[in-house]
């Protein structure tokens, strides 16, 4: 969960150009394995969290509005569970 | 008179154990995180226990007029309270609460024996010890983040705690008003827990899919 929270947090925050951030950059961001971040990102763009934006040479992401929404909830239950002392 | 306030204090909560409860489902609902759906069963539990008891009470005034509630009633509601308070312990990962070595065993084991002389007995002193836990637990969540509405949190779990110490104790002496007490510190306890939940930074949330 922390890794998904990771991964819409650079799309929007951190995204290097207005094409959205590469999956190399959200691999160094995040930390994971490029099998694992690619079923994440597939997942959160089914899920209409992420838009996939086409460069010339890789795919890139953007957050979507919906994204945004989910971020913005996860950040409030993420600090409901810290309250007390869990991790979500 | 006494009646009426257990009946009302009782119904608080329920409904502020409730309200706690669908707080946790909905994060749960929305982001599928284990930790939140933990949350959710351990305050709907806590919720309906609350609602059992009140509702125990309720008919009894207003149908039976017996004075007193069952026995089994209460019984049942604090054990249904006892799994929301395992929930709660049992997030904070139960298995490092219980003694490895055979010493600690031996003095914790009668802990959960010496007070048996009665189903209520037990699950009450079980309610206490997994409320004692869970403070503690909070407690050294807070000296790690030091945020203040882990504090709340810490006190409202020490507070049930506490209330359910007085409510054990309230068998002892039946007649005295430990027990309205008791149900009183609990409810104090809940609403301590509840205090966080407003500065909850949520606002506008209308998807429902689970990712």
């Amino acid at each position: 969960m922390s890794i998904i929270g990771d991964i819409l947090t650079t799309t929007r925050d951190e995204v290097p150009d207005e094409t959205g951030a590469s999956v190399t950059y959200l691999i160094r961001k995040a930390n994971i394995s490029y099998g694992r971040i690619s079923k994440i990102l597939e997942t959160l763009v089914q899920q209409g969290l992420l838009e996939q934006t086409s460069s010339d040479r890789a795919c890139k992401y953007k957050i979507s509005s919906r994204g945004r929404e989910f971020l913005q909830a996860y950040r409030g239950f993420r600090e409901f569970a810290e309250t007390f002392g869990l991790r979500i | 008179m006494e009646f009426v306030l257990e009946i009302i204090l009782n119904l608080v909560g329920f409904g502020v154990g409730l309200l706690i409860g669908i707080f946790a489902y909905t994060g749960f609902k929305n982001t599928g995180s284990p930790t939140l759906f933990r949350l959710t069963i351990a305050f709907l539990s806590i919720s309906i226990g609350f609602g059992v008891v009140g509702l125990g009470y309720t008919i009894d005034s207003f149908v039976i007029h017996s004075g007193k509630i069952e026995t089994g009633i209460q019984t049942l509601g604090i054990g249904i309270q006892t799994v929301g308070y395992f929930f709660i312990a049992f997030s904070h990962g139960i298995k490092s609460f219980f003694p490895k070595s055979r010493y600690l065993k031996s003095i914790a084991v009668p802990l959960f024996i010496i007070p048996g002389n009665s189903i209520e007995h037990i699950i009450r002193s079980i309610s206490f010890i997994l409320l004692v836990y869970g403070t503690i637990e909070t407690i050294m969540s807070y000296m790690e983040n030091r945020k203040t509405s882990t504090i709340f949190v810490a006190s409202g779990l020490g507070l049930l705690a506490l209330g359910e110490f007085l409510g054990w104790y309230s068998v002892v002496f039946p007649k005295s008003v430990l027990y309205v007490i008791s149900i009183s510190t609990k409810i104090v306890g809940l609403g301590a827990l509840f205090v966080p939940i407003p500065k909850v930074p949520l606002r506008g949330i209308k998807f429902g899919g689970n990712v």
